[in-house]
Formats: C-alpha cells, structure tokens, sequence
C-alpha cells in the first residue's frame, strides 16, 4: 500500500528566483510581442509603456540569474551536481526519459526518474536546464542590453554584425524561451497530480508516493 | 490644324525665351560670381559678400540668376559703395512664408537664419544630417538630446535617426535616406557623413554612386546593398539610415501625435518599403539613387544598422519564430491529448500498485 511522503526539494531562495524569473519571463514575451507588433497587439496601452517594461522586466531578470549563479556557485555550491548531466544520464539517461515521455507514461508505467534534492533533474531537465541557464539566458540578456543602449554601444553592436542581426538573435531567441514555457508548464502538471509539481516550487514540499511503512519527513 | 500650329508656335516662343533667360542669367552670374566668388572675400569684414560658386550654381536661385534678387544693382558698383537692397524671400515664396509666419518659430528665425539663400537646395537634394545641422545652428545636440531623453526612451539614437522636421512639423510620406558614414576617429564611435572627396577615392570609376550601385543603372538592387554592406566590414564606415519626410512643410510646432510612439513604430512593414541612398553630388549636394522596394526589411545585410522596432521586422524571422513558438506548443497540446486519451491505463496502475 502506497503513503505519503514529504520531502524539503526546492530551498526557498530557490523558490523566490523560480517564481521572479518566471513572472519576468512572461512580461516579457507580452511586452516583446507588442514591441515586435504593435500594429497587431496592444495590451499595455501605449507603446513605451510596452517598451518600459519590457526594459525593467529585462534588468529583474538579469538580476535574478545573476542571484540565482551566485546562489548555486558561492551557498549551495551545487551547480554541475544538480545542472550537469553525467555520462549515465547521456548514454542511456536522455534515452530512457525520452521513452518515458513519448511511450511508456501513456501505458501507465512509472518515471524511470525518482526526484531527491540530491537529484532533482532528470536526464533531459538537466540537459534542458544547462543549455537555458548558460547558453540562452546569458545570450538574451546579453543581446537584450546592446538593444537597451544601441547608440553608447554602437561599437560593440557593429563588431557583431549590426543591429539587425543582434534583433535577429534576440527575437528568436525569446520565440525558444516562450516555446520552452509551453512544454515546461505542460510537463509540470505530469505528476501524481496535475499540481503535484507546482506546490514544491511554492512552500519547498514535494509530496511522494513511498511504500515503506512508516511516514516521515526528509529535508536536504 | 491652326491649333496645332499655334500650341506648337507658343511652346516654342517659350522655350526661346526661357533658354534667353537662361542664358541671361548665367551670363550675369558670371559677372557677379568674377568678384563675389573670389576667396578673397572671405577676409572678416566682406566675409557675407563671399558666396561659393559650386554651392550657389547647383541652386535653383543660380537658374533665375543674380539681379532678379539684386535688382538695384548700380552701374558704378562697388565703387560707389552703395549697397544694393535685396528681394525679400515672400516675394517669391508666398504660400511657404504665409504657412510659416502663423507659426510660433517665426518670431524666433527668419528664412535666411535656416535657408541661405545661395546655397538653398530642396530637401531631396540634402542629407538628413545637413538638414538637422541647420536646427543645430540654435538648438545645441546635447541639451537636445538632454531634454528629449526626459520622455524619450533612446534619445540619442532617435534623433541621430531622425530629421527634426520629421516630428516637429506637419511633413508626410516617410521613406529611409541612407548615407554612406565614416568613421572620424580609428576607434571612436564618431560616424560623419562621408564626404565626395572621400568617396570619389574609393570608386574605382570616379562616380561615387557605383560604390554601391555598381552596375550602374540607377537602381540599388538588394544584392548591390548586400555587397556594399559585407564588404563595409572593418572599413571603419557604415551604412546609416534616417527616416525622412517626402512632404516637408513649414508649420513647425509639437505635432501632438508625436508623442505617440506608434505614430512612427506601428506603422506597420509597408510603411518602410520605401528607401534610397544619397550620394554627395561634389557640390555640396546629394543626388538621391532608388532602392529596391522593401530592402528596407531584409533580414542581415540590407541595413544591418538600421532597425525600427516594431516596423521594419522582417517576416521570414517571423515565420521562423512562429515555428518555434509552434514547435513548443504542439508538443504540449499533443502530449496532452494522448494523455487524456490514456488516462485509463494510468489509473488502472494506480490500482495495481
């Protein structure tokens, strides 16, 4: 017979990033929606309301990534344990997630991935997770602050091709991250309970299904 | 049939009279220009008598020529040192003097503060950074720049991309002048308008326009704009573009829609389908070469330095975003899909276990 279990999984520091980051992540796909077609769209009233916005939702962003490295790197001093997939999760890891997803879920078999706050990721969150937190997070920051002072940065902006191809960069750039926010909300509701991953991200408890005996509490 | 003859009879009286006038007038401009032209004059104290020939023969004012604005010209002139008067600029531009005396920088500039009148050249036939220099003559760049930035996001970049006149009168018919800028210092971000001189030493065959336009037909093919920007890397130019009315009037005031960012950011890609290159003409002036429509949107290197948030987005990054965005959202309402239609298998686990 299955029981409850409660587990401490996400510390609240990273609680306040998750939920800073998502907020300004979606500001900013509205507001750079706007900002690409104003002629189309208008949910903040005028333009440079639209463009403010976008600019401060931007900069809390930056910060909050900036916190979120100093965070895992300099306190929890957990980062490659936790983002870096090992060779495991990329032979057959990656593999076995992907059939999980695609195929045996829909059976109705289990994750092959057990979540601990020692292992929070499974192989393809991990993947995911590093390319967004060190490749494109850093990328559309960068990109995003060229475009905040184009003209005090003009040099750096010709070095790199021009304006075009910074917007260029940076547009698509956005189109990945609002792509990857449809997958990653849909997948959230995978649980034993369509909320069941959202309620760890908010009071830092994750509720397992054990089958052990007797009930208890586990904190990293 | 008398008709015929007539009209023909008539144009052609015309014509000799006007070709007569012409010639007239150059002929007096000469006579003018033999002192007046003469650098001699640039000394402190006969410096306003100096007038350049280059500049004032690409006027219009050089084709009516000299005495029809200096009309009291006496026989013993100079010596007997009286100074003729002058035409007044209404008496010729009457609907343009009109417009402006109603508003308020009348009382602040008269015609020959902006304009000088042997050196005037339409719109079309000037750089935006010279029409700007004559608004910077009073208006300094920085306070300029320091009073716009109070409301303006970018206020430096909006107005080294801007005609003043573009917001600050009632003009219309927005395309984008491109011109080509050098570098002033090696490594400063210091652009200036390159002049002819510059130019003429790096195309090959003397006229400055087959830099870009180099098959020479008096049109810039998307391709030609591509080369030109490729190959302006590390050059130390760049290609810069500004958004120009073709309407120009003289009703200056604070344009109320102005304010509105989407007067200029919503206006939609085929607003800016529009777009030539001004090339200096050695004169003084630009002489204006067409674009191929909508290079103004391409993607890279059409104007890899010139971008309008909002209204110059190119639709194949669109597409491909779409995609992208697509991509995402179908894997989630796919997934979703085959997971309603599964749910009993995972029920039927949660029983089992």
């Amino acid at each position: 017979m299955k029981r409850k279990e409660m587990i401490y999984m996400t510390p609240m520091p990273v609680r306040i990033w998750h939920w800073l980051n998502a907020f300004g992540i979606v500001t900013l796909c509205i507001t750079g929606l706007q900002i690409r077609f104003p002629d189309y769209i208008n949910v903040f009233g005028s333009y440079k309301a639209a463009i403010r916005l976008h600019n401060t939702a931007g900069v809390v962003v930056s910060i909050s990534y900036l916190l979120w490295l100093t965070y895992y790197i300099m306190v929890a001093k957990n980062l490659i344990r936790i983002y870096v997939p090992t060779m495991e999760d990329l032979k057959s890891g990656v593999f076995r997630q992907i059939c999980f997803y695609a195929l045996t879920y829909f059976q109705g078999k289990p994750n092959p991935h057990h979540s601990t706050p020692e292992s929070k990721f499974n192989p393809i969150q991990k993947l995911v997770y590093l390319m967004i937190m060190i490749i494109l997070l850093p990328l559309v920051i960068f990109s995003g602050v060229l475009l905040m002072y184009v003209a005090p940065l003009r040099e750096l902006l010709l070095l790199l091709g021009g304006i075009k191809i910074l917007v260029g960069t940076h547009f698509l750039l956005a189109c990945c991250f609002t792509s990857f926010l449809f997958v990653h909300i849909y997948l959230a509701t995978l649980g034993h309970t369509p909320l069941a991953h959202f309620k760890p991200m908010w009071n830092g408890w994750e509720e397992e299904e054990a089958s052990t005996a007797e009930p208890h509490e586990k904190s990293p | 049939m008398n008709l015929c003859i007539r009209i023909t009879w008539f144009f052609l009286t015309v014509f000799i009279f006007a070709t007569d006038a012409v010639t007239a007038a150059t002929a007096q401009n000469i006579k003018c220009m033999g002192c007046h032209g003469q650098t001699e004059f640039l000394k402190a104290s006969t410096s306003r008598a100096y007038i350049d020939p280059v500049k004032f023969d690409s006027t219009t004012h050089s084709i009516i020529g000299c005495v029809s604005c200096h009309d009291k010209v006496s026989p013993a002139h100079p010596i007997d040192g009286y100074i003729p008067p002058k035409a007044t600029c209404r008496e010729c531009h009457t609907p343009v003097f009109d417009e402006y005396a109603k508003n308020l920088h009348a009382s602040k500039a008269e015609c020959n503060d902006c304009h000088d009148p042997h050196e005037v050249k339409l719109p079309e036939f000037m750089s935006g950074y010279d029409i700007n220099s004559k608004c910077a003559k009073c208006h300094d760049s920085r306070k300029t720049v320091q009073k716009h930035s109070n409301w303006l996001p970018q206020a430096e970049l909006h107005i080294d991309s801007l005609l003043c006149i573009t917001c600050h009168t009632g003009s219309k018919n927005y395309v984008i002048i491109m011109t080509i800028e050098t570098r002033q210092q090696e490594k400063g971000n210091n652009f200036k308008t390159a002049t002819y001189q510059e130019l003429s030493e790096l195309a090959a065959s003397g006229e400055v326009s087959t830099l870009i336009d180099t098959n020479a037909d008096n049109l810039v093919s998307l391709t030609e704009l591509r080369e030109f920007n490729r190959n302006l890397r590390g050059r130390n130019m760049r290609l810069w573009g500004m958004m120009t009315p073709e309407v120009v009037t003289h009703s200056y005031s604070i344009l109320e829609n102005r304010w509105d960012c989407s007067f200029c950011h919503a206006s939609g890609p085929k607003a800016m389908q529009k777009s030539f290159v001004a090339f200096p003409d050695g004169k003084g002036g630009y002489s204006r070469v067409a674009v191929e429509k909508g290079a103004i949107l391409d993607i890279l290197y059409g104007t890899p330095d010139f971008y309008m948030l909002g209204t110059t987005r190119s639709t194949p990054l669109n597409i491909i975003g779409g995609l992208i965005v697509a991509a995402g959202l179908s894997v989630a309402l796919g997934h979703g899909f085959f997971r309603f239609i599964t749910r009993r298998n995972r029920e039927e686990s949660d029983h089992e276990a």
